[in-house]
C-alpha cells in the first residue's frame, strides 16, 4: 500500500489543524491592532472580499437585476418588467424541453460515470489477486494511464471527433455494424434520430469523463490504510462486499464531492452539445438550458429573458449540489467511518 | 500520514470546492452582465468639408473603424477598399478588424455607447438587426452619392438590391453580396445521362427514378443546413402563388403555412421522401460531409443552396463537376411567377452604427466598396457577384456557377424577390429541428406545418419583440 501518495494528495488542500478557531480566542478580542495585523486583514481578507464582490458577487446581482427587464443586450437602455421573463420561461414549452433533458443527463450521467469509474478505480487498486498483499490487477498502472487518456483531450475535440464516428454514411460505428452484417444500420442517424440521439450525445461525455473520476478514486482508495482492506478480507468479504462496505463509506466524501462536479458538468454541457449537436438535435432531445439561453441572448438579441434562463440554470444546479449534500447525510454521512 | 486525522481541513476543503464548483456553473449566468453603464454621449458630428469628391464630409485627419466578419469571402476585399478610402480621401486612416463572431464581439461596444463605425454584421454569430436597428444610420444617401467613377451608385445597382436592408422604410442595411437561390447540379453528369433540370415537383419526382437507376439518390441534407430546403420550398411556393404568400410570411400570419401553394410544395417534396429518393441519415451528418456527398461522391444529384456553395466546396469537387444552377422548381406549369422568376437577394449585411465616432468615414467606406473596381476585385477574388451590376465576364472568370448565376440574374428580369422573416426574427435554429425529422421521414406534411406554424406563431403572439410590417 502507497501511503506516501495519499500523504502527497492530502497535503497540500488542508489547512493547519484548528488554524481558524484561535481567533474567535479572548486574545484576538482585545483589539490590539498593530500593523501586522491590520496589514494581515488587508492582504488576506479586505482585497479578496473586494474582489470577490467586485468580480462574482456583482454579476450575479447584475444578472438577477437584468433578467426583470426587456434589455436586448445591445443598448444601454432597459424597461423594468417585473417576473415576466420567469412567468414566459415556466410556459416556453422549448425551453422546459430543454431543462428535462438537463435533468434527465444529471441523473443519468453521474451514475453511470461514478459507477464505471468505481469499478475500474476497484479492480485497479484492491481487486486483484487474493493472495499475499491487497493489490489491483496485474498492469494496473498500465489501465490507469489509458483510461485518463480520454481526460487530456479538450472536450471540443471529443465531440468532433464523436461526431465524425457517429456520421451516417461514413462514420466509424456504421462502418463496423454493417461489417458485421448489421445492414439496419446503413446510414442510421444515430445523432438524428429522437431515439439515440440523447443517449449517443450522453455517451460520449461518460467515456470522456470515466477515466478521471477513476483516477480521482484511485487516489482516495489508495488514502484508506492497507490494513482495513486486509482485515476485512480475514473476516470473509468477497472483493463485492469489500468495495460495498469498506471502500464506499470510506471513501464518501470523495464520492459526494465527484457527484456534485460531474452533475453540475451534465446541467452545462453545453460544449459537447456545440460540437455534437449544435442544433439541439433532432425533435430538441439534445438542447440544454445553455444552448437555449445562447441562441436566445446572441440570435433573438433578448438578453433579459436569457438572464432569467441563467437564474434558473443557477438554481437548478445549486438544487442538484443540495440534493447531493442530503441524500449523502440521510445516508449516514456524518456517523461512518469517513468523518 | 492518514487522511482520517485531519477531519476539519478535508471538510473545509470539501465546502470550498463545492462552493467553487456551485460558482463555475454559475458563470453562464455572470456571462449576462455587463462592464458597466454605457455612456450616452451623442457622436460628434462630421466637421469635414461636404464636396462632390467627399459627399459625406469625412473630416481630415480621421480614423474609420471598420469590423469585417471574417468568414467565407475573408477580409482581404476590404482591406481593398480601406486602401482605396485611403488613397481618395488624404489624412483618413481605416482600421479593419476581423471578426468570427459579430454579436459576442460588439455587444459590449453597442451597450458602451462606442460602436464601430461600419460593421460587416455577417455569418452564424451576426447581430439580430432587429434588436439594433434603431441605432442605425439610413444609407439613403450612400446609394444617392456618386461612386469614384462619378456614377450614381444607385445605377449601379442589380435592382431591388436594397430592399432586403429595407425595414419599415428605412434603408439601413446595404448588403454587398448578391446571392442567388438555386438548385444547383453537375451540367456534365447531367449531361452524360441524358438528364434535364426539373421545373416541376413531378418532374423532380421522375427524375428521382432515373437517378435510382443509376445508383444515385435525387436530394440529400445536412443536419444544420436542413434549413436550406424550406429556403426552397418558400421559393417554389412564392413563384406559384405570388405575392400573396410572401406577404402571409413575411407578416407573421396566422395559418401562413397552409396556403395552398406551401402545402402543394409541400406535398411534393413528401412524395420524393416517401419514394426513397433522399439520400438517409442527413440529420446526423455535418453539412459540408452532406454536400461532399453530392459535389465530390455524386451520391445525390440535385442540391438546393444559395451561390455561395461553389467557393464553400471549392477543394471537395470533383473535377469536371461543372457546376451550375437552376431556378428552384414550381409546382405547375401554370404558377402566378414565371418559373425563371428567382429568389435573389443580398448577403453580407453592412450597416453604420449612427452612434459610431466617424459615421461620414464608414459611409465613405461602402461608397468605397461599391466603387467599380472594389466590386470587381471581389467578384474576380470570391467567384461572387457584388450588387454592382456589370463586373463578371461572360466567362465568369472561368467559374460555372458564376456564369449561371448571371445568366438566371438576366432571364429573371424583373421577377427577383427574396424575403427577410427567417433571419430577421432568429427563427432558423427552431426550424431546423422540424426540417430535419421532415426529411428524414418521420414527421408528416401536417406536422411540418403544424411546427412550423407554432414558430411564427410564437414569434408573432410575443409583444417584447418588435415586428416589421411588410407590403
Amino acid at each position: 500500500m502507497t501511503t506516501l501518495a495519499s500523504g502527497g494528495l492530502t497535503s497540500g488542500v488542508s489547512a493547519p489543524p484548528g488554524g481558524l478557531r484561535r481567533i474567535g480566542s479572548a486574545r484576538w478580542r482585545r483589539r490590539n491592532l498593530t500593523f501586522d495585523k491590520i496589514s494581515f486583514f488587508l492582504i488576506f481578507l479586505v482585497i479578496p472580499v473586494a474582489f470577490y464582490i467586485g468580480f462574482v458577487v456583482s454579476p450575479f446581482v447584475q444578472a438577477a437585476y437584468f433578467s426583470l427587464t426587456d434589455w436586448t443586450g445591445f443598448t444601454p437602455a432597459m424597461n423594468f418588467i417585473g417576473l415576466s421573463n420567469y412567468a414566459k420561461l415556466f410556459t416556453d414549452s422549448t425551453f422546459l424541453q430543454a431543462m428535462g433533458n438537463n435533468i434527465l443527463m444529471a441523473i443519468v450521467v453521474p451514475i453511470v460515470t461514478l459507477g464505471l469509474a468505481m469499478f475500474f478505480a476497484t479492480l485497479v487498486t484492491v481487486g486483484g489477486s487474493t493472495r499475499g498483499n491487497v493489490k489491483g490487477l496485474r498492469n494496473s498502472s498500465f489501465y490507469r494511464v489509458i483510461s485518463f487518456f480520454p481526460y487530456v483531450i479538450p472536450a471540443i475535440v471529443i465531440g468532433l471527433i464523436w461526431s465524425q464516428i457517429y456520421d451516417p454514411s461514413a462514420g466509424l460505428l456504421n462502418g463496423i455494424l454493417t461489417r458485421l452484417g448489421l445492414e439496419q444500420f446503413t446510414s442510421f442517424a444515430w445523432l438524428g434520430d429522437p431515439r439515440t440521439a440523447r443517449w449517443a450525445v450522453m455517451f460520449v461525455i461518460i467515456w470522456g469523463l470515466v477515466g478521471f473520476y477513476m483516477v480521482l478514486f484511485i487516489a482516495a482508495i489508495k488514502g484508506v490504510p492497507a490494513e482495513v482492506f486486509e482485515a476485512a478480507r480475514i473476516d470473509g468479504a468477497g472483493r463485492f462486499r469489500t468495495a460495498i462496505s469498506i471502500t464506499i463509506p470510506l471513501i464518501r466524501e470523495n464520492v459526494q464531492t465527484a457527484f456534485i462536479y460531474i452533475g453540475i458538468l451534465a446541467l452545462d454541457a453545453f460544449v459537447y452539445m456545440a460540437a455534437l449537436e449544435p442544433g439541439g438535435g433532432p425533435d430538441n432531445t439534445t438542447l440544454v438550458m445553455a444552448q437555449q439561453l445562447f441562441t436566445t441572448a446572441f440570435t433573438k438579441g433578448q438578453f433579459g429573458y436569457a438572464c432569467a434562463m441563467g437564474v434558473v440554470l443557477a438554481v437548478v444546479t445549486l438544487a442538484y449540489a443540495g440534493l447531493v449534500f442530503l441524500v449523502n447525510r440521510i445516508f449516514g454521512g456524518k456517523s461512518e467511518v469517513g468523518e | 500520514m492518514d487522511i482520517n486525522s485531519r477531519p476539519l481541513g478535508r471538510r473545509d476543503f470539501l465546502r470550498g470546492s463545492l462552493a467553487a464548483a456551485a460558482l463555475a456553473a454559475t458563470g453562464s449566468l455572470a456571462a449576462c452582465a455587463t462592464s458597466g453603464t454605457g455612456t450616452t454621449s451623442q457622436s460628434s458630428a462630421p466637421a469635414g468639408q461636404v464636396s462632390d469628391t467627399n459627399p459625406f464630409g469625412v473630416k481630415s485627419p480621421s480614423t474609420v473603424d471598420a469590423v469585417i466578419f471574417n468568414g467565407g469571402y475573408g477580409i482581404d476585399y476590404a482591406d481593398f477598399a480601406a486602401k482605396q478610402v485611403e488613397a481618395k480621401q488624404s489624412g483618413v486612416t481605416v482600421k479593419v478588424t476581423p471578426t468570427t463572431k459579430v454579436a459576442q464581439t460588439l455587444q459590449p461596444r453597442f451597450v458602451a455607447g462606442n460602436p464601430p463605425d461600419v460593421i460587416d454584421n455577417s455569418g452564424a454569430g451576426l447581430i439580430g438587426i432587429n434588436t439594433i436597428r434603431d441605432q442605425l444610420a439610413e444609407l439613403t444617401d450612400v446609394i444617392e452619392a456618386k461612386n469614384y467613377e462619378g456614377m450614381v451608385i444607385k445605377d449601379t445597382l442589380y435592382p431591388g438590391v436594397t430592399n432586403p436592408g429595407t425595414f419599415d422604410g428605412k434603408f439601413i442595411v446595404l448588403n454587398y453580396a448578391l446571392t442567388v437561390y438555386a438548385i444547383w447540379y453537375s451540367a456534365s453528369l447531367f449531361e452524360q445521362m441524358g438528364w434535364t433540370v426539373p421545373k416541376t415537383y413531378d418532374e423532380m419526382l421522375a427524375l428521382g427514378e432515373k437517378a435510382k437507376g443509376k445508383g444515385k439518390y435525387l436530394l440529400g441534407w445536412g443536419k444544420e443546413a436542413a434549413t436550406y430546403y424550406q429556403t426552397m420550398a418558400i421559393g417554389s411556393a412564392i413563384k406559384e402563388g405570388g405575392d400573396e404568400v410572401r406577404l402571409a410570411l413575411e407578416n407573421l400570419k396566422p395559418d401562413c403555412w397552409s396556403l395552398p401553394p406551401i402545402q402543394d410544395v409541400f406535398n411534393g417534396l413528401k412524395k420524393i421522401i416517401d419514394a426513397g429518393y433522399v439520400k438517409p441519415g442527413g440529420s446526423g451528418t455535418q453539412f459540408t460531409a452532406a454536400q461532399a456527398q453530392w459535389s465530390d461522391a455524386e451520391q445525390f444529384i440535385l442540391y438546393p443552396s444559395g451561390g455561395w456553395i461553389e467557393n464553400e466546396m471549392k477543394k471537395q469537387t470533383k473535377s469536371g463537376f461543372k457546376m451550375t444552377g437552376a431556378p428552384e422548381p414550381t409546382v405547375s406549369s401554370n404558377s402566378k411567377m414565371p418559373w425563371e422568376a428567382l429568389h435573389s437577394t443580398a448577403g453580407e449585411g453592412y450597416i453604420v452604427p449612427s452612434q459610431g465616432k466617424n459615421v461620414a468615414g464608414g459611409k465613405e467606406f461602402l461608397r468605397a466598396m461599391l466603387s467599380k473596381d472594389a466590386a470587381v476585385n471581389f467578384a474576380k477574388t470570391k467567384l461572387s457577384s457584388t450588387i454592382v451590376k456589370g463586373t463578371v465576364p461572360a466567362d465568369g472568370f472561368g467559374s460555372t456557377a458564376l456564369q449561371s448565376q448571371i445568366k438566371m440574374l438576366e432571364a429573371a428580369g424583373s421577377n427577383i424577390f427574396s424575403w427577410n422573416f427567417v433571419d430577421l426574427y432568429g427563427m432558423n435554429t427552431d426550424q431546423l429541428v422540424v426540417w430535419n425529422s421532415f426529411l428524414s421521414g418521420d414527421a408528416d406534411v401536417a406536422k411540418l406545418t403544424k411546427g412550423l406554424q407554432d414558430i411564427t406563431d410564437k414569434v408573432a403572439n410575443d409583444d417584447s419583440i418588435k415586428k416589421v410590417q411588410v407590403s
